[in-house]
């Protein structure tokens, strides 16, 4: 709770402000119950209209103030409570930037974003809530009893003999509630997880026909949330009915042992009536209670796991860190020194004991079996995963003492799903350096071999390019984002099979075009053909380095490159080769 | 200089004039919107009729309960104490505590039942909500972004269920004691009751004046709320860009944008809510100086006595509590009413049309036939169109599409899934048009594998399952082992009961693609749809599943999409696209003696 606190103490001013507005508010409305006693007994009874007039007029004039300073404190809690949100929705996403690939993987994407959104929301809520009405209720209960006490002290004690029973009862039940919330949270993760997972699957739900299916999976996360959130919130109801219970026996002995002592002479009616009344006015702030308490539990649970984010202190990329290079030597140049490489959370290595290096211009494919560990190869280069064993030098310096920032702004890395975003082609190209001209855009455009493609769309590089790019075609995707990476003139370029869905024409081409970027290339790639246009050719077997060399070097010694060239051989024409 | 120092804490407006101008033109075609999104609420509600009656009773009990407890309490101070006669208070007493336990449990069972009603309203919203997704047609997700559409799910559904948990009953309860008090009120004093009730027309105006303007803003925040909702979906999927680019900063800066969106709208709906129930306030002080005023002024003459105003002005002061009440519960109703609306869109967004429906499933044999077929995704962008295409493939044969990317190949298998109807000429299945046989039936008979193998967050297993549900364990395992994947299956620690992740590491795409195969091989269907089935598997595998594809293929119709021109070298029919025409079909042998197109991409792939 701590760290949410933090946010909340940034806006004390406006606090301060919205909270003594708000005592205005309830000090006009304390003092009005007098203020009608004196219209009443000095104004009505006594039959003078002067003194109607006067304190009739006084308390209009307080009820209009009382007016302003409920307004303006909805201006102040409002700025206190948005801007809290505002700023912890903030922190809370830079957070998740900071993350390594390592930490994000650990929370649920759906779960990220309910934190974001859901949880943010529901303690924004409270804040502005207790900013307005929340601190009346306790207010009130106190006021009240001061003055119950005040008037007679001896009864007023049986107030006091239900407090400690009821605020065990409390504490246990907020905590108990705490757990249940956060248990209701999880589930609106599961269902977010739920939706996502269908929005994104929805063409192969429709091509298997598992609506029907998926809508009973769904019924079964939602009927638990169902579920959870109901006895969470039932819970809270008992508190509310034994609030009241316990009050009222305490008003009733008040009135039996009020009434003994009016027997014996040492109470009179007044104060019996007046203790009662305030035990009512008690009462009737309790319901309140009930609902804060539910409203704070709530946000306890949601604060914690907001906490859970922004307390995270390891697995955050060091992007800040001072680069000890400030002018590399070996550009262009990354060196594998025995890199052995397992996933978090996991036992099996995934590379084992990888060296190899490659120079300045030099384009390099990487090519094994599925699951031989070339894209986790490439993923180590961007630092996406930390090396544990073995270092990896890029421009001769190790990885781990590159400015991150520094490093990844000179690699382009052309993922095997091509991700795009919402937006036009042209912002989606534009999306790694917003600052590039438009002659820089035709020229990656040209580079990548999509130019004529968006030239052939009728509105062209402001064609929108629908929801993850549903509207394009898979070579197409790939195009824009091999654009995209081209488009900061990276010192190395990394392909992660994104070439796949490329017939052999427009392949050759884009290769031919990447020529005059010299830029060091890593192709993880499945075509020999491709293979063949590189200088060297990098194959894993099961995460080892099996071979290393020219196309024509592995024709000669290895097996395994023989056995996949020979796969692709086109038997039709064979003799032509 | 004050009112400088004021300024920052105030944010720019964000409702115009014209907004409140035309909320006011609209006020009758509003107040309709807001009665049927709030009838189409009561409907799902009221489908737990009996219980709804039972709370309902519930809270009249509750009610005369609260309102007896005190009268009793008068009684005793009138009759016991006053007149210092306590025999019978112990009777009385024990009446109360009984009157006081009935009112405790009462209050507990409306509340207990109520969130029963309220959550399964909720449940059942939801649940609506996603078997309507599961209806819509593809081209609806096409335009929205995921984020959006699962803010609707969660965030507009919580404004709904909060509402509804507490705004029923105690709008019920308030307008029982609103008329008990006018009841009493009315037979003490009409004159009185009448001025009292003057304040009634103020409070309709400056209500409607603030929810003429709430409304919207409850609105836009939930709209602004999707949109950030809809951004940290996109940024997160795509987390790996994100930082191969170093963009966090930009994201983060573009988040903020968004957020302060939210924040400014989210602000004024706070401010202006919250002046209801200071309005209320003030108009209750009102009221009563009113009462006072006049009330006095009319005792001074003689009119009323001075009893019934010193009890009246105790009665309008409660007379104004439960309007106050059902002042602020309005504001709650209108913003759950701007999540339902949101949730509603999409209820009434036009489903995939069946014009097949009720047809018994027919078995189908698989010969397709394309008639002159021409579609675009968007009439306005016309982005990967094909054009009169015409090609006839007979039962059981393999036909391959080849050419370059975007020259509409994946299109031409969307259309024969029905994920979209062309616009022109038509597709003929088994020589019935498609558009007669029902999807169900349809895709009940195909099986896919599409260009980005999806799975689900369950485990290998069920993912294979997902193609035929009744298959048996030895099913999956017979399937995985034909497409190659058992071995790597039976490497990872839990087997085939290991749990996938989304965007985990375990598995590799090339291995995804293999478990979407074996999910193709277990659904045993009449035709088979290949898109780039193989695309990121090493050439050994694919060569060694081959064989099983192969397999799978024969008796089947079978659309197959390859760049590795290898892949496909046993079609029977290869169809050569170009920009979406087709350019050139024939047997693999024709076309290559034609020497045409065909026969130089076949070159360039072996140079």
């Amino acid at each position: 709770m701590n760290t949410i606190f933090q946010y909340i103490k940034r806006y004390r001013l406006s606090i301060i402000i919205a909270l003594m507005l708000m005592f205005v508010e309830l000090a006009v409305e304390l003092t009005q119950p007098l203020l009608i006693r004196k219209i009443i007994d000095e104004g009505i009874v006594v039959g003078e209209s002067h003194t109607i007039w006067l304190w009739g007029s006084i308390m209009m004039l307080l009820a209009l103030l009382a007016f302003l300073a409920g307004i303006c404190n909805s201006f102040f809690a409002g700025y206190a409570a948005q801007n809290f949100a505002y700023d912890l929705r903030n922190a809370l996403f830079k957070k998740v930037q900071s993350f390594t690939m390592a930490t994000f993987l650990q929370f649920p994407s759906a779960s990220l974003i309910t934190r974001l959104t859901n949880d943010v929301t529901q303690v924004q809520q409270v804040f502005f809530m207790s900013l307005r009405i929340m601190l009346r209720a306790p207010l009130v209960v106190l006021g009240s009893l001061i003055m119950a006490f005040y008037v007679d002290a001896s009864l007023a004690i049986y107030l006091c003999i239900g407090i400690p029973v009821l605020a065990v009862f409390m504490y246990m039940m907020v905590k108990k509630s705490i757990g249940n919330f956060a248990l209701v949270q999880h589930k609106v993760d599961r269902v977010n997880r739920m939706i996502q997972e269908n929005l994104q699957a929805m063409r192969l739900v429709k091509a298997y026909l598992r609506g029907l299916y998926e809508v009973s999976r769904f019924e079964k996360v939602a009927s638990a949330l169902k579920k959870d959130t109901s006895s969470a919130l039932r819970l809270m109801e008992y508190i509310q009915p034994i609030l009241l219970i316990v009050m009222n026996i305490a008003m009733l002995a008040i009135l039996w042992f009020g009434a003994g002592q009016i027997q014996n002479g040492k109470t009179n009616i007044g104060d019996i009536a007046a203790i009662v009344n305030y035990t009512m006015r008690m009462t009737g702030s309790f319901s309140m209670f009930a609902f804060i308490i539910t409203l704070f539990s709530r946000a306890k649970a949601s604060a914690t796991r907001m906490e859970e984010i922004l307390l995270i202190k390891d697995g955050i990329e060091e992007v800040v860190l001072p680069t000890k290079i400030e002018a590399p030597y070996k550009k262009g140049e990354i060196v594998f020194e025995n890199v052995s490489f397992k996933y978090p959370q996991t036992d099996r290595y995934v590379l084992k004991n990888i060296s190899f290096s490659c120079k300045k211009g030099e384009k390099i494919a990487i090519m094994g079996a599925t699951g031989s560990g070339k894209s986790t190869l490439l993923q180590l280069i961007t630092k996406f995963y930390e090396v544990e064993e073995g270092r990896i030098l890029v421009d001769g310096v190790d990885i781990k003492e590159w400015n991150l920032k520094n490093l990844r702004q000179s690699i382009g890395y052309v993922p095997q799903r091509s991700l795009l975003f919402t937006g036009t082609i042209f912002d989606n190209i534009t999306w790694g350096k917003t600052k590039a001209t438009k002659e820089e855009v035709i020229k990656a455009t040209k580079q990548a071999q999509i130019y004529d493609s968006i030239m052939d769309f009728q509105n062209g590089y402001q064609t929108r390019v629908g929801q993850k790019g549903v509207n394009l075609s898979g070579g197409q995707k790939q195009r824009l984002s091999i654009a995209r990476a081209i488009l900061r003139k990276p010192e190395f370029l990394l392909f992660d099979d994104s070439t796949s869905a490329l017939d052999v024409k427009t392949e050759s081409a884009l290769w031919k075009a990447l020529e005059e970027e010299q830029a060091t290339m890593l192709v993880v790639t499945q075509k020999i053909r491709t293979a063949k246009g590189a200088d060297r050719i990098i194959l894993l077997e099961d995460g080892v380095l099996s071979a290393f060399g020219t196309h024509k070097e592995l024709i000669a010694s290895s097996i395994l490159y023989k056995k996949i060239a020979q796969s692709q051989m086109e038997l039709g024409v064979k003799g032509d080769d | 200089m004050i009112k400088s120092k004021l300024r920052s804490y105030i944010y720019e407006p964000v409702l115009t004039k014209e907004d409140i101008q035309s909320s006011k033109k609209r006020k009758g075609a509003r107040a309709s919107d807001w009665r049927k999104t709030l009838g189409r609420i009561w409907k799902i509600v009221d489908e737990q009729r009996a219980l709804l009656i039972i709370i309902l009773l519930m809270v009249v009990i509750s009610s005369i309960l609260s309102l007896l407890g005190p009268y009793l309490i008068g009684k005793i101070i009138d009759d016991h104490m006053i007149k210092k006669d306590f025999t019978g208070l112990k009777s009385m007493i024990l009446v109360l505590i009984f009157v006081y336990i009935g009112l405790s449990i009462s209050i507990f069972l409306q509340n207990y039942w109520m969130i029963g009603i309220a959550q399964q309203t909720v449940y059942r919203m939801r649940t609506g909500l996603f078997a309507k997704f599961q209806r819509l047609p593809i081209a609806f997700f096409d335009k929205r972004q995921h984020g959006e559409l699962m803010s609707r799910m969660t965030n507009d559904m919580d404004n709904i269920s909060s509402t509804l948990n507490s705004t029923f009953i105690q709008v019920f309860s308030s307008v029982i004691t609103l008329v008990g008090t006018l009841v009493v009120m009315f037979s003490m004093s009409p004159l009185l009751t009448f001025l009292t009730m003057l304040i009634i027309p103020v409070m309709f105006v400056s209500t409607r004046w603030i929810t003429r303007r709430t409304g919207k803003l409850f609105k836009t925040q939930q709209q602004a709320l999707g949109s950030l909702n809809g951004m940290i979906e996109e940024t997160i999927s795509g987390q790996r860009v994100v930082k191969a680019f170093s963009q966090e900063q930009r994201m983060i800066d573009e988040f903020a944008n968004k957020s302060s969106d939210l924040r400014r709208v989210g602000y004024w709906a706070n401010v202006y809510s919250g002046a209801i129930p200071k309005t209320m306030n003030l108009l209750n002080n009102t009221s009563f100086a009113i009462v006072a005023g006049v009330g006095g002024i009319l005792a001074l003459k003689g009119y009323v006595s001075i009893g019934t105003i010193v009890v009246f002005s105790e009665y309008a002061r409660q007379f104004t509590r439960p309007l106050n009440d059902l002042s602020n519960q309005f504001n709650n109703v209108l913003s759950a009413i701007a999540g339902a609306e949101r949730v509603f869109t999409i209820m009434d967004e036009k489903e995939e049309q069946d014009q097949g429906k009720g047809e018994l499933i027919r078995e189908i044999r698989g010969d397709v036939t394309f008639e002159d077929v021409s579609f675009q995704y968007n009439l306005e962008e016309d982005i990967a169109t094909i054009e009169h295409i015409n090609f006839h493939v007979k039962k059981g044969q393999t036909v391959a599409l080849v050419g370059a990317t975007g020259a509409g190949k994946t299109t031409i298998m969307q259309l024969l899934a029905r994920f979209y109807d062309p616009q022109q000429g038509r597709i003929l299945i088994d020589d019935c048009p498609i558009q007669t046989i029902s999807r169900q039936n349809l895709r009940s008979q195909m099986a896919f594998v599409l260009q980005e193998p999806f799975l689900f967050e369950a485990t290998i297993k069920e993912n294979i399952r997902y193609g035929r549900l009744q298959a048996t364990d030895d099913d999956v395992v017979n399937a995985a082992k034909k497409a190659n994947a058992h071995n790597f299956i039976m490497s990872l620690p839990n087997g085939y009961d290991t749990v996938l992740t989304a965007d985990g590491g375990e598995i590799s795409q090339g291995q995804r693609q293999l478990l979407s195969i074996a999910r193709a091989l277990v659904a045993n269907p009449a035709i088979l749809l290949l898109d780039e089935a193989t695309s990121s598997i090493d050439t050994v595998t694919e060569l060694e599943i081959q064989e099983a594809l192969e397999r799978l293929m024969e008796g089947r119709t079978s659309l197959v999409i390859a760049h590795r021109l290898n892949t496909i070298r046993k079609a029977d029919l290869i169809l050569v696209m170009e920009k979406g025409k087709l350019i050139e079909s024939g047997e693999r042998e024709k076309l290559i003696a034609k020497k045409g197109v065909f026969y130089q991409m076949l070159q360039q792939s072996t140079l």
